[in-house]
């Protein structure tokens, strides 16, 4: 296994080169743009068999991937802030079609040019896999993990995973890429499970009234592929009564409940192969016996990790929980440490406006929501477009989180840092 | 490439699609899609975004509806390559497209798709407003003609602007393949198919499809409608390969009065004679033009 010192974005382009994408699509835009240079240079230079699409936005790379994806390819694009909003129309098709479609976003703020959340957030309900990194190795690890879970059978869905602008994406940390044998072991060539041809359509056409006659309905998957959505010839046999669009959400979100136990497999299995693993959905550190526990997402959690180091220094315990997966959420990991902890303090990098709280503070008070005792949950704005987020305000925040006790609510629940 | 002339009889019985969809009588844009199938052969596949066209469901080839109206062209793009990546170039990726997915929300695409030399075809059925959705004015809304966001009133007397003219646009990309055709002249429209699906790289083909619900006249008129633009030469069929060598596949002795084509729709009965001559004098000046080019090299 060789090592690199290389950028977040260069993490991005050898786990594409890793994982044979084979067409990318890609409009530049900062702090993303040097994922597409690196990519065009491994196409150009032959290192990666792929078509590369230099499109003339956001909106058209996912389409390119989307119907790429359709048609059989392994598809990536790579996009941030206002790049991802434009993207927007498209990624709920690609999620619709149940499209296996991977995306690296350089997360960058939708009103300014500094590192937040707010892009991707911004999609939190176009049904795509949502998996935040906290450093440059795990950004290359992810990309690779990624196509595993957005091609298992039991998910289908399009996956995006986010490297903080700037602080991932343009520095440079040491990162360990593992051989192309060892990832071609694990990560198979893509093979579409339902070719679209057209010598095939009479016989499916006939299968899709067979079905259809049987009483099955749209409510049954008629292919392997649940893409089937896409196929605007079938709308001749299933036009009417019956054509239930509202099952489609149903199943899709079933798929998103799957993939929580997919993301935790491939996690492990992994680190059985590479000997890295990150937690599956969430990544716990120092919770053993912590009275509360703080968390973060993305590389604050690596600066939160420096400030629960100081904390049990003085004998404070408190933990980190690094959430990885933001969609599917984990809602039983939340669940279980709600029983142990008397409170959670939440640091979104992120807000939804008009409501109190961050996003992910409101995600984890509803997911301890059922429990007889609940711990308080604190939420803390924090590092909105692109703020600095020092060791020290990490502390303070897990000071505060420390003292509210279990039962009542603390007062201000929600503080700007 | 030698080209066989197609007459009426040459043209294959075998359709490429079922009897039968839910589109308006007399709808062109269905007969753009029988005939487009027709040519292309079964060996394609079809993409389509929001238009009247989700509704032409029995055209017997595999279809896909792009979920984004902006999309068309790149929706088209990714399936080319797609299918070129699974080792299956030979399959035509064929987009039929209405004027607003082409003229309008979809042009910044398309003109990309053409401008990075797609191999894909692009078909439009033109007509010249959104229909699907009540009748709202596009770009490719002829000038003066009434629609449901111009409407006829004191101060307005239909669309006040010029019709945008997309596939001079779409020439200078230079890409190899744009051509005009007409539901009324089905052998000039499958000749000009059966040459360019052999060719590998850009087409694009914009396709006159009179729409008796939005333009005001009887079903049974679409083909009537759709000649007399042809004959008074406000829809000229043409043609021009590599974006340069320009050619009329069809001229007529002489153009009719645009009057014959015009008085029979609705969307027209507000003019004036004083407007339909105004109209008559531009049509002049661009056929003329035309006619000088014919056999030329564009810019």
């Amino acid at each position: 296994m060789k090592s690199e010192v290389m950028v977040g974005n260069k993490a991005v382009a050898y786990s594409v080169k890793l994982a044979r994408a084979n067409l990318i699509a890609a409009y530049p835009i900062t702090p993303q743009t040097t994922i597409t240079q690196y990519l065009s240079e491994f196409v150009s230079e032959g290192e990666l068999k792929a078509d590369f699409v230099n499109v003339e936005g956001e909106i058209s790379a996912q389409l390119v991937c989307m119907a790429g994806s359709i048609a059989g390819a392994r598809a990536f694009t790579a996009t941030s802030g206002p790049g991802i909003l434009y993207m927007h129309h498209a990624l709920h098709g690609t999620a619709r079609y149940r499209l296996p479609v991977v995306m690296a976003v350089a997360n960058r703020g939708v009103r300014t040019m500094g590192p937040d959340h707010t892009d991707m957030m911004d999609q939190r309900d176009t049904g795509w896999i949502q998996l935040y990194c906290e450093n440059n190795q795990e950004v290359l690890d992810t990309g690779v993990m990624a196509y595993r879970i957005a091609e298992d059978q039991r998910v289908r869905l399009p996956v995006s995973y986010g490297l903080d602008g700037y602080v991932l994406s343009y520095t440079a940390e040491p990162v360990e890429i593992p051989s192309q044998e060892d990832v071609d072991d694990f990560l198979p060539p893509y093979e579409s499970q339902y070719p679209v041809l057209p010598e095939n359509f009479d016989a499916e056409i006939e299968q899709y009234k067979r079905h259809w006659a049987e009483g099955k309905s749209i409510n049954e998957p008629f292919t392997p592929f649940p893409a089937d959505e896409s196929f605007s010839h079938l709308t001749m046999v299933n036009w009417g009564p019956g054509h239930d669009q509202q099952w489609r959400w149903r199943s899709h979100q079933e798929a998103m409940e799957r993939a929580r136990q997919v993301i935790k497999e491939v996690d492990e299995e992994y680190g059985r192969r590479f000997g890295r693993s990150y937690g599956g959905l969430i990544d716990e550190y120092r919770c053993e016996d912590a009275d509360a526990v703080i968390v973060a997402m993305g590389t604050i959690a690596s600066t939160a990790r420096a400030a629960i180091d100081r904390m049990h220094k003085e004998g404070k315990r408190v933990g980190l929980i690094k959430l990885r997966s933001f969609r599917p959420f984990p809602r039983e990991e939340f669940e279980r440490i709600g029983k142990t902890v008397n409170a959670i303090g939440v640091l979104d990098r992120n807000i939804s406006l008009g409501e109190e709280g961050g996003i992910v503070y409101n995600s984890i008070r509803s997911a301890i929501y059922d429990l007889e005792e609940r711990p308080s949950v604190l939420g803390y704005h924090i590092g909105l477009a692109g703020k600095e987020v020092r060791v020290g305000d990490i502390e303070q925040i897990a000071e505060n989180t420390l003292k509210a006790e279990r039962g009542p609510k603390a007062e201000p629940v929600v503080r700007w840092i | 490439m030698m080209r066989k002339k197609i007459g009426i009889r040459d043209i294959t019985k075998e359709e490429a699609v079922w009897p039968g969809n839910p589109a308006c009588q007399g709808c062109a844009g269905s007969l753009v899609g029988r005939l487009v199938f027709k040519a292309l052969g079964r060996n394609s596949a079809r993409v389509e975004v929001a238009s009247c066209a989700p509704g032409f469901m029995n055209i017997r080839v595999p279809s896909f509806y792009s979920p984004a109206f902006e999309g068309a062209a790149a929706f088209l793009t990714g399936l080319s390559r797609g299918y070129k990546l699974i080792g299956r170039e030979d399959i035509v990726v064929a987009g039929l497209i209405g004027d607003g997915g082409t003229v309008d929300i979809g042009f910044q695409g398309l003109s990309a798709a053409a401008e990075r030399n797609e191999n894909i075809f692009f078909f439009t059925y033109d007509n010249e407003a959104y229909m699907n959705t009540g009748g709202q004015r596009s770009s490719a809304t002829p000038y003066m003609a009434r629609t449901a966001t111009t409407p006829i009133s004191k101060t307005s007397r239909g669309k006040m602007e010029e019709k945008k003219n997309v596939p001079m646009i779409i020439a200078l990309h230079r890409v190899p393949y744009v051509a005009t055709a007409s539901v009324a002249y089905p052998e000039d429209l499958m000749e000009k198919i059966t040459y360019a699906k052999g060719i590998k790289g850009f087409k694009f083909m914009h396709i006159n499809a009179p729409c008796p619900t939005g333009w005001g006249f009887e079903p049974k008129d679409s083909i009537k409608v759709a000649r007399l633009s042809v004959e008074s030469g406000l829809w000229p069929l043409y043609e021009i390969l590599d974006g340069r060598r320009f050619r009329l596949t069809y001229k007529p002795r002489e153009l009719k009065p645009v009057t014959d084509a015009l008085k029979i729709q609705g969307r027209f009965r507000h003019l004036s004679e004083d407007e339909f001559n105004t109209i008559q004098e531009k049509t002049i000046d661009d056929w003329e033009r035309l006619l000088k080019l014919d056999g030329k090299e564009l810019i």
